[in-house]
């Protein structure tokens, strides 16, 4: 591994934290180290459902936050969790990327028990929780470079500027995580569940802190995402996202968790009942 | 397929995405029954059936088994790679170089050196200052009986300690960008599993020699034996922790192990005095014994590395939060986020039971009964009041440690753990002081009503503390009475600390020791003990001359009620800044007229 980031270039600055790194970016080296490998791929031809929650129950110190919620999700299809703030969706969520010990019930990830431990599970579920942390001297490229070259792509610089514009990030490519917005941040998140490979996709309201353009381009992501085969499971209370991208919808409630077509859904939403 | 993972604009849609099924897969959709609208509740269908509902009309194509495509990706990288390569940009971009890393150690070395010198030399001042233990036997336990007893409580504080933090954590940024890569978390771990032990065995080291050469008097070649025993077996119990936290215990049960150790330590000692049981000096370990401790530690430390990748990720975020809250108080020297921070660690997230409040009837019985069940809920605060009660206690019982000076030493660290120990209800509400303003009551009522779990606590520790004052001094109703009198002004102390505003850092600097100290902090870090110090002049001086006074009585009563309207105060600024705004403000006035 080489460091290229020696020279200092000359930067904005913020009450002395630099904002931007204007020399050249660093690289993260594959070959030579030890411990590189080639990741094994043991669920191709897998025909379960992708995620399948049976009874799942959630909560926090045995104490459930919600009813007990049951669904499939298959390849290539979208499913969104709705319901009103405190519901319980992201406990959903958290327990379906093996962030939560679910409080009863089974929930499934290409047919086994969720173990986020297991590589294979880590290179086919990529998330976007509501994390806002990132490395204080990466840039926004190299943060993205970290996760594609991380997750063994090839070509990632070329993967990453392609997902710098689509994001609107081109300009902010060496910026420093503290000179970004809110909005900005969220996009980087965004983009790095993208630029790297995966089977699922979850995503934890990602409308959030977006303006409506970059909403409208990111459900034309998430259609592209399930046009290619990947499923997308998200929380969300927009109604435009839902409608536009879920194929179905749970309702995700304290008394009893139902499923609903999108456009039921994405009414409910409209009409403030989730 | 392509091994470039996500598309990038050139490929923004296709079968080349490292996904699942391609664009012909089958109309499989999440359906929880079979039906939309209908109820979940044990009707989990898989449905294969075609898309029924009203959904995007360009999902895949129905009709293909539903089958998850190959998966190919490229080598990933070593975990050691990911983590230079992060560590890397840090030291080159924030000004971390080989330099600033050798600065910082050097400032690092000095400044442990000269705390540990300084207390040294405090221990070594007391232990001359100590009398000699007294021929023939003993009445009490010996000096080395206590140091035992300190051992054992030492140990429980690290357990405590470790269990609370984790020991081995993952938060922020390495949270969100590392955990999710398909890389071998041992790699990325592993710099996080070596490092609380290191500093255990740094802590171990430094407080265990610091008991040998000090208080026990001991030196040369024994010092450094013991002082490695004890870094050693410092490290092993915390390297014990993170395999306890491998194989899946809680972090509470971990912190609560340790708990119930500390607890023990002066119940062990009070055991040991009642049973009279004498330790005339302590062994010291053998060099065998260093070196099998030593293979022990690199044993436990092979096991946990080989147990890092049976981490959950929401263990290592829990505690890689914890972790950084409490870095964080450290570094701002807030003792009040560093004990939210140990706190909430061992805090279950949820309780059997819901507290009945019968005694709330207004709002302020429902102040004083919330205080009251956030101090019967933190298992730790009633550890510390339990310990902190038998500390004079055992400093009386001990011949060496019995002078006057040795039992109020005993007795103002005492009180002052016990004291913290109490304001957890108050410290909660200056962190969230929306439910005080939602109560029709005045803050200075509100800081009062405060006070009373603390008093209420005081007054039980007292009777501990005070009455095994009183049978020191053979004087046991005199200072009962002066630990009832006395305990509000521990109360007020506690509140006044719990309300004190946050550390101003932008103020001149003092210099001290130990380096520059900005006067802000210390301005703020003084509320509390200012008042302990002060307002409990007549414990200290009955303590002093081994006598309970009326006078001192008396004027340890109008102390109290001073102390309490001190402490009522809502005003943040010192006297001086008070006299020093007041002055300005006459100035400003006869200026303009």
């Amino acid at each position: 591994m080489r460091g290229g980031a020696a020279t200092c270039g000359t930067s904005a600055h913020d009450g002395g934290m630099r904002r931007q790194w204007t020399g050249r970016p660093m690289v993260l080296g594959v070959r030579g180290g030890t411990g590189a490998r080639r990741l094994p791929d043991t669920l191709a031809g897998v025909s379960k459902p992708v995620v399948r929650a049976q009874d799942l129950l959630v909560g926090y110190g045995g104490a459930p936050v919600c009813a007990p919620v049951a669904f499939t999700l298959a390849p290539g299809r979208a499913l969104a969790l709705v319901g009103p703030n405190g519901s319980g969706k992201s406990t959903v969520l958290r327990a379906v990327i093996g962030l939560l010990e679910p409080a009863g019930g089974v929930v499934e990830v290409f047919g086994a028990a969720v173990d986020e431990r297991d590589v294979a599970f880590r290179a086919r579920v990529a998330s976007v929780l509501d994390d806002d942390a990132y490395f204080p001297a990466l840039t926004v490229s190299e943060h993205l470079y970290l996760t594609a070259r991380g997750h063994g792509v090839h070509g990632a610089q070329d993967v990453v500027d392609g997902l710098l514009d689509e994001f609107g990030l081109t300009e902010h490519a060496r910026s420093l995580p503290v000179a970004l917005s809110s909005g900005q941040r969220r996009r980087l998140l965004l983009a790095a569940a993208l630029v790297r490979p995966r089977s699922l996709l979850v995503l934890d309201e990602p409308e959030q802190r977006l303006d409506h353009t970059m909403r409208d381009r990111l459900a034309q992501r998430l259609l592209d995402e399930k046009r290619a085969g990947g499923s997308v499971l998200l929380a969300t209370h927009d109604p435009d996202l839902l409608r536009t991208v879920a194929d179905r919808a749970v309702l995700v409630a304290e008394d009893r968790s139902r499923v609903l077509s999108a456009v039921e859904a994405a009414q409910q939403i409209a009409g403030g009942t989730a | 397929m392509s091994r470039d993972g996500g598309p990038g604009r050139a490929d923004p849609r296709g079968t080349d995405r490292s996904g699942t099924a391609g664009p012909d897969a089958p109309d499989v959709d999440a359906a929880g029954a079979d039906a939309a609208g209908s109820d979940v509740e044990g009707a989990a269908a898989e449905s294969t059936a075609p898309d029924d509902g009203p959904g995007p009309a360009d999902g895949p194509d129905p009709g293909d088994e539903p089958v998850v495509r190959p998966f190919e990706v490229g080598e990933v990288p070593p975990a050691r790679a990911i983590r230079r390569y992060t560590a890397q940009a840090g030291s080159t971009r924030v000004g971390a170089g080989l330099g600033a890393l050798l600065g910082d150690l050097y400032y690092a070395v000095i400044s442990v050196a000269i705390g540990v010198l300084i207390a040294l030399g405090v221990a070594q001042s007391l232990r001359v200052a100590l009398p000699p233990a007294p021929p023939g036997a003993l009445e009490g336990p010996s000096l080395a009986a206590i140091v035992v007893a300190i051992l054992v409580g030492l140990a429980g504080a690290l357990v405590s300690l470790a269990g609370r933090l984790g020991p081995i954590g993952a938060g922020g940024a390495e949270a969100t960008w590392w955990l999710g890569l398909p890389v071998d978390r041992r790699g990325l771990l592993r710099p996080a599993s070596r490092r609380l032990p290191a500093l255990g065995a740094l802590a171990g080291a430094v407080l265990v020699g610091l008991l040998d050469a000090g208080l026990l008097g001991a030196s040369g070649e024994r010092v450094v034996r013991v002082v490695l025993a004890a870094a050693l077996v410092a490290a092993a119990l915390v390297l014990l922790a993170g395999l306890g936290q491998a194989a899946g215990a809680p972090r509470r049960r971990l912190a609560l192990l340790g708990d119930l150790v500390l607890v023990a330590a002066p119940v062990l000692a009070i055991v040991l005095t009642v049973a009279g049981w004498q330790v005339a000096a302590l062994p010291a370990p053998s060099w065998p014994l260093v070196l099998v401790l030593a293979v022990v530690v690199v044993a436990l430390a092979a096991a946990l590395d080989r147990r890092l990748g049976a981490i959950p990720a929401r263990t290592l975020r829990e505690s890689g939060s914890v972790a950084s809250q409490a870095v964080g108080a450290v570094v701002s020297l807030d003792s009040r986020e560093l004990g939210r921070a140990l706190t909430d660690a061992a805090m279950p997230s949820a309780r059997r039971r819901t507290a009945r409040l019968r005694t709330a009837r207004g709002a302020a019985s429902a102040l004083v009964t919330a205080d009251l069940v956030v101090l019967r809920r933190s298992a730790r605060h009633l550890v510390q009041l339990v310990v902190s009660a038998l500390v004079p206690a055992l400093a009386c019982a001990v011949p060496q440690l019995d002078s006057p000076v040795g039992v109020l030493l005993a007795l103002v660290g005492g009180g002052y753990v016990a004291m913290s120990a109490t304001g957890e209800g108050a410290r909660r509400a200056e962190m969230a002081p929306v439910l005080d303003r939602l109560l029709p009551l005045d803050a200075r009522r509100v800081r009062r009503l405060r006070m009373v779990v603390p008093a209420a606590a005081m007054v039980l520790w007292s009777l501990v503390a005070f009455g095994a004052l009183g049978w020191w001094a053979s004087d046991v109703p005199g200072f009962l009475v002066l630990g009832v009198v006395s305990a509000p002004v521990w109360a007020g102390a506690a509140v006044r600390a719990s309300y004190r505003p946050a550390p101003d850092w932008g103020g001149p600097l003092v210099s001290t020791p130990a380096g520059a100290l900005p006067s802000g902090v210390l301005a703020v870090l003084r509320r509390g003990p200012d008042v302990v110090v002060l307002g409990l002049l007549p414990v200290w001086i009955c303590v002093l001359l081994r006598t309970v006074s009326p006078t001192l009585l008396v004027v340890q009563l109008a102390c109290t009620l001073l102390a309490v309207l001190v402490c009522s105060s809502i005003r943040t600024g010192s006297f001086m800044d008070r006299a020093l705004a007041a002055q300005e403000e006459t100035g400003t006035k006869a200026g303009a007229r």
